[in-house]
C-alpha cells in the first residue's frame, strides 16, 4: 500500500521526525548497551569515569585480555554469517525438516542447535583461531580492545548460574501457562456477559491491581513459612510449606497478574463479533463448545500478546520472588542482587552487570521472535480500553 | 558427545571427593542454615557444606525470613547466622536453643570471648568482630606533615589540609547511607545515653546536638551523595584512590590491598576509630557476627547441626579466609586489619546497645536524621522529631505505656 | 449468559484473585483498625557480650515479651478504631501547624512527604509518558517500512528489560564519576553530584519512569495508528485541514480509547511507584507512599515492625488510587453498558 500523496510530510517535517526517532533509539539502547560494554572489562576499567577507559579497557589491555584488528574481523565475520543463517537458512531449515503439525518443536529444536552452535563458535571456535593467528600477523594481532570473559565464566561456571536460570525457566513457564488457561477462560466469560455483576467483577480487578504489592507480598512470608503448621490439621502430615515452593510463587504471581489478563483479554474477545459464537449457540453447542470450537481458533493474536505480558512478569519480577523462594529455587533476577549490596567488592559488581546481561540476552531473544505478534495482537483489539 | 558427559561426571565426582576431604566426619542428619551473605558466610557455610547433607541459604532478607523461620514448629532453619541486633527477636522469642551442653561436647577448642551469654546460659557462638575504625592513606599524611588523627577536631584540621593540598577529590569518605549508626556511634562517643526511665527517649539534649553538629561538619569534606553511599562504594572511592580518610569498617580492609581492584595497595593503613572529645572514647560501636541452634528441633538434629557448625568455624576455615574479616576463632593470627578494631577496642568502644527498644530508636533516627543533614531542619527540630517517631512506634508495639 | 455458566467462566480466576490478593486485603483493613501487642514485662539481665579482646558484661533492664507455657509470645489485640491512620498522618501536629499557619512545615512530615512526591511524580509523567509515546508512534509510523522493524525492535527494549537492571543501567551512568555525570561536568564546566540533592534524583527517577514506559504507550499507539479509518482522513485533507489539524480532529480522537487504557494503566503504576526509590537509594531525600508502606512492613533489626501503621498506610494509598481512577472508571462504565447490545 503506498501513501496517498497529501498525506506525506515535507522534508523538513521528515528530517525533524526521523531524527527524533533516532534520538529515541539512542535514548533506548544506550544505557543497555553500555552495561554490555561494562561487563566486558575488569573493574578497574568497568567503573572508570572516563568513557575511553570503559570503551577500549586500557587496564584490561594490560592484563593481556583484549582483541586484536584480525580477532575483530573474525568476530564480526562470524556474527554476520550467524545473523544470516538464523534470518535465512533457519527458518527454511525448519520448515523443510520438521512435518507440519510439529513444526513449533522443529522450531524449538533449530532455536536450541543454533544457539549451542553459536556458543561453541564464540567461545570455542574462534579464540583458538586467534591464538594460533594473532602471533603471526605482528602489530595486527596486537590487542586493541581490551575484552575479557572472566566475569561471564564466573557467573555462569563458578557460580552456576545455570541452575538460577533453569529455576526461571521453570517459574515463568509456569506462569504464562496457567495466566493464559485461567485468564482466558475469565475474560471470555467476562466479554459475552453484559450483567452488572460482570462489570464490578472488573472493577474490583481494577482495584486488586492498584495494590501496593510489597503489602501483598510481606503478607505472604509468614503464612508460608507456617503453612505446614497451618495445614496440618487438614492434610496431615503431607502439609507442605509453601515457602521455597516455585509452584507457590507461580500461583502468587498469576494472581498478581490475573487482574491485566483479564482486562486485556476481555477487550480482545469484545472485538470478536458475537454472532460468531451466537451462531454456533444457534447450532445447539454450548457456551464451552462454542468457545472451544469458534472462539479458540481465532483468539491466538491475542492471546500472544497477553502471554508475554505474563512472561515479563514472571521473568522480571524481583519482590516476590526474592521474599518467597528460598536459596536452592532462586530465579535469576534476584540472584543477581546477591553480587551487588553492600556487603560485596567492585569484582562482585561486574559479575552483576555480567549477570544482568545474561538475564537480558533471552529477552532481546523474546521480543525479536515475536514482534510482529505483538503489534499485531495490540492492533487486532486486545487493548481497546 | 557422550565423551563430554562422561568426563563432566567425572568431574562432579572428583569435585565431590575433594568436597568431603575438608570436613573430619561425614554429616548424616539434612540440616539447613540461614545466614546474611557477606564474604565471611560465604566461607563459613562452604566449609559447613564440605560435611554433607547441608543446605545453605544466604540472603539479602535474612531479617525477614530468619525469625519468622526459626518460628515455625519444626523450624525451617537448624543453623542460623546472627548479628549482636538480629539475636534480640530471636532470644526474645525463646526460639534459639541453649549450647552449654552442646559445647562440653563437641565445643572444647572455643575460647571464652566466643560465647554469648544470657542469664549465664550460652546463646550464640560469635565467629567475628566488626567495627568502624579509621582508615588513612599513609601515604598522603606524611607528604602534607599531618600525625594520625585521634579526635575529630584533628580529623577536621587534617581534611583541612588535605582539601588545601588538593591531592584527592574529597578528604572524608563514610558509607553514610546507614546515617543512624553514625549518629549512634557519634553520640555515644559524646557519652550519650539513649534512653531514661520507662523506656522513655531521651536524645533531645546538647549531646544530641552536638553529635548532629559535628556530622554537619565532617560532610563539608565528604563527597556530596554520602547519603547513597554503602560500603561497597566507599571501599571504591578508597580503592581508586579518591578519597583520604574514613571511619570504615574493619572487614573492608583486605579489600584495600587487593592488586586486582584497588590502585592504593599497601598504602591504606588502620588506627583507633577518632574519638569526639580529647580523652573521650572512640565514636565506634562493635558488632559480632556468629551462630545460634533452633530451638524447635530435635535433639538429634541440633547436635548433628551443632558439629557442623563446628566444622564450619574450625582453624582450615580462618587460614584460608585470613583477610576477610576480625575473625575470632582458634588460629587466627591477626593481619593489618585486626589492628584497627583491636586499638579501637582499648580505647574503650563498647559493644552497640542492640535491644528492642534500640531496634525502634534505630528507625526513628534513620527516616529523620536526613532532613538535619540536608539542611531542611535545624537539631533541636530533628531530635525532637527522632524523639516522637520513636514513642509513635513505642506505644504501638507494647514497649512504652 | 446464564450465571452457572458464567461462574464456571470466571471461576478458576475468581478463586485465585479471593485467595492471594482479597483476602490478604481483608486482612489489611482489619489491621489497620486493630493493635497487636506483646505483653511485656521489664526485667533486669545480665548479658556477656563476646569481643575481640574480651568479653563485656553488662547488667541491664530489658524489656521483653512474655512467654505462656507453650513458649509462645503472650499477645493482645484490641479495636483501636483510626488511632493507626491518625499515627500515619501525624494528624495533631498537622492541626497544630495549621493553627500556627505554617503550612510548608507540613511537608516536611513523612506522609505528606511521600504523598507529595507520589502525586507529583504520577501527574508529571503521565502527560509526558503520553506526549511522548505519541510522537514516537507518529514518527515510526511517518518512517520508511525497511527501518520500522529494527526500530520498533530497539524501541522495545527499556520496556521489556527487567526493571531492577534498568534502574541500575541508568544509577550506573550517574552515580559518583559515572559517564553521564563526567560528561555533564565536562559539558556545563562545573561540579556535578546527580545524587546529592532531592531535586536532581527526583529528575533521575522520572526520566527513569519514563524511559521505561514509553515503549508500551508506543506500541499501543502505533497499533492503534494501523487501524486510522483512511477515508477520515482524506477527507479531512479534501477539506484544506492542515498536518496538526488531522492530528487533532481525526488522530487523536480515533486513539481515545486508547488514551483513556494508557492513563489507566499509567496512574496505577506510577501511583504505586516503588521500585525507582530502592533503584536510586533515594529515601534520605524523597519517598513514596509505596516505599512508607514497605518501610513500616520490613522489621528492623531487632525484629520490629509497624504492622498496623502499615496497614493504615497502604489503605490510604488504596484510597488514593481509587479516587484517581473514578474518571476513567465511569466511561468504560458506559462502555461496558453499550457493549451489551
Amino acid at each position: 500500500m503506498s501513501t496517498p500523496k497529501a498525506l506525506r510530510p515535507s522534508p523538513a517535517l521528515r528530517l525533524a521526525s526521523n531524527g527524533f526517532l533516532a534520538f529515541w533509539c539512542l535514548l533506548a539502547a544506550f544505557p543497555l548497551c553500555w552495561i554490555a560494554v561494562m561487563s566486558f572489562k575488569v573493574p578497574v576499567d568497568a567503573f572508570a569515569s572516563n568513557p575511553f577507559s570503559v570503551l577500549f579497557g586500557p587496564e584490561t589491555r594490560a592484563a593481556g585480555k583484549g582483541l586484536s584488528i584480525c580477532d575483530l574481523l573474525l568476530g564480526l565475520g562470524a556474527l554476520w554469517a550467524a545473523f544470516r543463517l538464523a534470518t535465512q537458512r533457519l527458518p527454511s531449515a525448519v520448515v523443510w525438516y520438521s512435518p507440519p503439525r510439529y513444526r513449533w518443536l522443529g522450531w524449538i529444536i533449530g532455536v536450541l542447535v543454533f544457539g549451542l552452535a553459536v556458543v561453541v563458535v564464540f567461545y570455542g571456535i574462534l579464540p583458538a583461531l586467534s591464538r594460533v593467528i594473532n602471533p603471526w600477523l605482528g602489530p595486527l594481532g596486537k590487542p586493541l580492545i581490551g575484552l575479557t570473559l572472566e566475569h561471564y565464566r564466573a557467573v555462569w561456571v563458578e557460580n552456576a548460574f545455570y541452575r538460577n536460570f533453569l529455576n526461571s525457566l521453570l517459574v515463568t513457564t509456569g506462569v504464562v501457562t496457567i495466566s493464559l488457561t485461567v485468564g482466558t477462560l475469565a475474560g471470555y466469560g467476562l466479554a459475552r456477559s453484559g450483567s452488572t455483576l460482570a462489570f464490578w467483577l472488573l472493577v474490583v480487578a481494577l482495584i486488586f491491581r492498584a495494590l501496593p504489592h510489597s503489602v501483598l507480598v510481606t503478607g505472604y512470608l509468614p503464612v508460608f513459612i507456617k503453612s505446614a503448621e497451618i495445614l496440618r490439621p487438614i492434610f496431615g502430615d503431607a502439609a507442605p510449606t509453601l515457602y521455597g515452593k516455585p509452584w507457590a510463587v507461580i500461583f502468587v504471581l498469576v494472581s498478581i497478574n490475573q487482574p491485566f489478563t483479564l482486562w486485556m483479554l476481555r477487550s480482545f474477545f469484545q472485538n470478536i463479533p458475537r454472532e460468531l459464537d451466537e451462531a454456533a449457540r444457534v447450532d445447539g453447542c454450548t457456551h464451552f463448545q462454542a468457545f472451544r470450537r469458534v472462539i479458540m481458533p481465532v483468539m491466538w493474536p491475542g492471546v500472544i500478546t497477553a502471554g508475554l505480558f505474563s512472561f515479563l512478569v514472571g521473568y522480571n519480577d524481583y519482590l516476590t520472588t526474592s521474599l518467597l523462594l528460598d536459596a536452592q529455587n532462586m530465579t535469576m533476577v534476584p540472584a543477581i542482587t546477591s553480587y551487588f549490596n553492600a556487603e560485596t567488592t567492585m569484582t562482585d559488581q561486574v559479575e552483576a552487570v555480567a549477570a544482568a546481561v545474561s538475564i537480558t540476552a533471552p529477552l532481546f531473544l523474546l521480543v525479536m521472535v515475536f514482534q510482529r505478534q505483538i503489534v499485531g495482537g495490540l492492533t487486532a483489539g486486545a487493548v481497546k480500553g | 558427545m557422550r565423551a563430554t558427559y562422561f568426563l563432566l561426571a567425572a568431574a562432579i565426582c572428583f569435585m565431590a571427593a575433594v568436597a568431603q576431604a575438608g570436613c573430619t566426619y561425614e554429616n548424616t542428619v539434612s540440616l539447613k542454615t540461614s545466614t546474611a551473605a557477606f564474604q565471611a558466610w560465604k566461607a563459613v557455610t562452604g566449609a559447613m557444606a564440605e560435611c554433607g547433607n547441608v543446605e545453605s541459604e544466604l540472603s539479602q532478607e535474612v531479617h525477614v525470613k530468619q525469625a519468622a523461620g526459626f518460628a515455625t514448629n519444626p523450624s525451617l532453619y537448624h543453623i542460623g547466622g546472627v548479628m549482636t541486633s538480629s539475636i534480640v527477636p530471636l532470644v526474645n522469642k525463646g526460639l534459639v536453643r541453649p549450647l552449654d551442653d552442646l559445647i562440653a561436647k563437641y565445643g572444647q577448642q572455643l575460647k571464652p570471648n566466643q560465647l554469648m551469654k544470657f542469664e549465664g546460659r550460652t546463646l550464640a557462638i560469635a565467629m567475628m568482630v566488626n567495627a568502624q575504625h579509621l582508615m588513612y592513606r599513609e601515604d598522603i599524611l606524611n607528604e602534607l606533615g599531618i600525625a594520625v588523627p585521634t579526635t575529630y577536631t584533628e580529623v577536621l584540621t587534617a581534611a583541612e589540609k588535605i582539601k588545601k593540598a588538593g591531592v584527592v577529590d574529597y578528604p572524608l569518605g563514610g558509607s553514610w547511607k546507614t546515617t543512624w549508626l553514625e549518629f549512634v556511634n557519634m553520640y555515644l562517643g559524646y557519652g550519650g545515653g539513649f534512653f531514661k526511665e520507662g523506656n522513655l527517649p531521651a536524645v533531645n539534649n546538647a549531646k544530641g546536638v552536638a553529635a548532629l553538629e559535628m556530622m554537619r561538619k565532617l560532610t563539608a569534606y565528604m563527597d556530596p551523595e554520602y547519603l547513597v553511599a554503602d560500603s561497597t562504594y566507599v571501599q571504591q572511592q578508597f580503592q581508586q584512590g579518591k578519597i583520604a580518610m574514613a571511619n570504615f569498617w574493619a572487614s573492608r580492609a583486605g579489600a584495600m590491598d587487593d592488586p586486582k581492584e584497588s590502585q592504593v595497595v599497601g598504602k591504606v593503613k588502620m588506627a583507633a576509630a577518632p574519638a569526639p572529645e580529647k580523652g573521650g572514647i572512640p565514636a565506634s560501636t562493635l558488632w559480632w557476627d556468629g551462630i545460634v541452634i533452633a530451638k524447635n528441633i530435635s535433639e538429634a538434629e541440633a547436635e548433628a547441626a551443632f558439629r557442623v557448625a563446628m566444622e564450619g568455624l574450625d582453624k582450615e576455615m580462618v587460614q584460608a579466609n585470613r583477610d576477610l574479616a576480625v575473625w575470632l576463632i582458634e588460629g587466627y593470627e591477626p593481619g593489618p586489619a585486626a589492628k584497627g578494631a583491636a586499638e579501637t577496642a582499648a580505647a574503650g568502644a563498647r559493644p552497640y546497645p542492640a535491644s528492642t527498644k534500640m531496634g525502634l530508636m534505630q528507625t526513628a533516627i534513620a527516616n529523620n536524621i536526613a532532613d538535619f543533614l540536608t539542611g531542611r531542619q535545624p537539631a533541636k527540630e530533628t531530635l525532637a522529631n527522632i524523639e516522637a517517631s520513636y514513642l509513635t512506634a513505642a506505644k504501638e508495639s507494647g514497649i512504652v505505656k | 449468559m446464564k450465571l452457572k455458566t458464567f461462574a464456571a467462566f470466571v471461576g478458576p480466576s475468581l478463586f485465585l484473585m479471593c485467595l492471594f490478593i482479597a483476602a490478604p486485603l481483608v486482612n489489611v483493613i482489619w489491621q489497620s483498625f486493630h493493635i497487636t501487642q506483646p505483653i511485656m514485662e521489664t526485667v533486669a539481665v545480665e548479658t556477656v557480650t563476646p569481643g575481640f579482646l574480651t568479653s563485656t558484661v553488662t547488667v541491664e533492664k530489658v524489656t521483653r515479651p512474655v512467654l505462656d507455657e507453650k513458649g509462645q509470645v503472650k499477645t493482645e489485640t484490641r479495636f483501636v478504631g483510626l488511632q493507626s491512620y491518625r499515627n500515619v498522618m501525624a494528624s495533631e501536629k498537622v492541626a497544630a501547624l495549621l493553627e500556627g499557619g505554617a503550612w510548608g512545615e507540613i511537608l516536611k512530615i513523612d506522609f505528606y512527604k511521600a504523598l507529595r512526591f507520589t502525586l507529583t511524580f504520577t501527574l508529571i509523567t503521565w502527560p509526558l509518558v503520553i506526549a511522548f509515546g505519541l510522537a514516537v508512534a507518529l514518527a515510526v509510523n511517518a518512517a520508511v517500512k525497511a527501518i520500522r522493524g529494527p526500530v520498533i525492535f530497539v524501541s522495545l527494549l527499556p520496556f521489556i528489560i527487567t526493571p531492577v537492571i534498568g534502574a541500575l543501567s541508568i544509577r550506573w551512568l550517574f552515580v559518583g564519576d559515572g559517564i553521564m555525570t563526567a560528561f555533564l561536568e565536562w559539558w556545563l564546566e562545573r561540579d556535578i553530584a546527580m545524587f546529592a540533592q532531592g531535586w536532581t534524583i527526583e529528575v533521575l527517577m522520572l526520566f527513569y519512569r519514563i524511559w521505561h514506559v514509553v515503549p508500551f504507550v508506543f506500541v499501543v499507539f502505533y497499533a492503534g495508528l494501523q487501524t486510522v479509518n483512511m477515508d477520515t482522513l482524506e477527507s479531512a485533507i479534501i477539506d484544506g485541514a492542515s498536518r496538526w489539524e488531522r492530528l487533532r480532529y481525526v488522530v487523536v480522537p480515533h486513539l481515545m480509547p486508547l488514551i483513556v487504557f494508557i492513563s489507566l494503566i499509567h496512574l496505577m503504576d506510577s501511583y504505586r511507584v516503588f521500585d525507582e526509590i530502592v533503584g536510586f537509594t533515594s529515601q534520605g531525600h524523597v519517598i513514596s507512599l509505596q516505599w512508607l508502606t514497605y518501610d513500616f512492613l520490613t522489621p528492623d533489626d531487632s525484629g520490629n515492625r509497624a504492622i498496623s501503621r502499615a496497614a493504615a498506610s497502604s489503605m490510604l494509598t488504596m484510597i488514593g488510587i481509587v479516587i484517581l481512577l473514578i474518571a476513567p472508571m465511569r466511561r468504560t462504565w458506559a462502555q461496558h453498558k453499550g457493549g451489551q447490545l
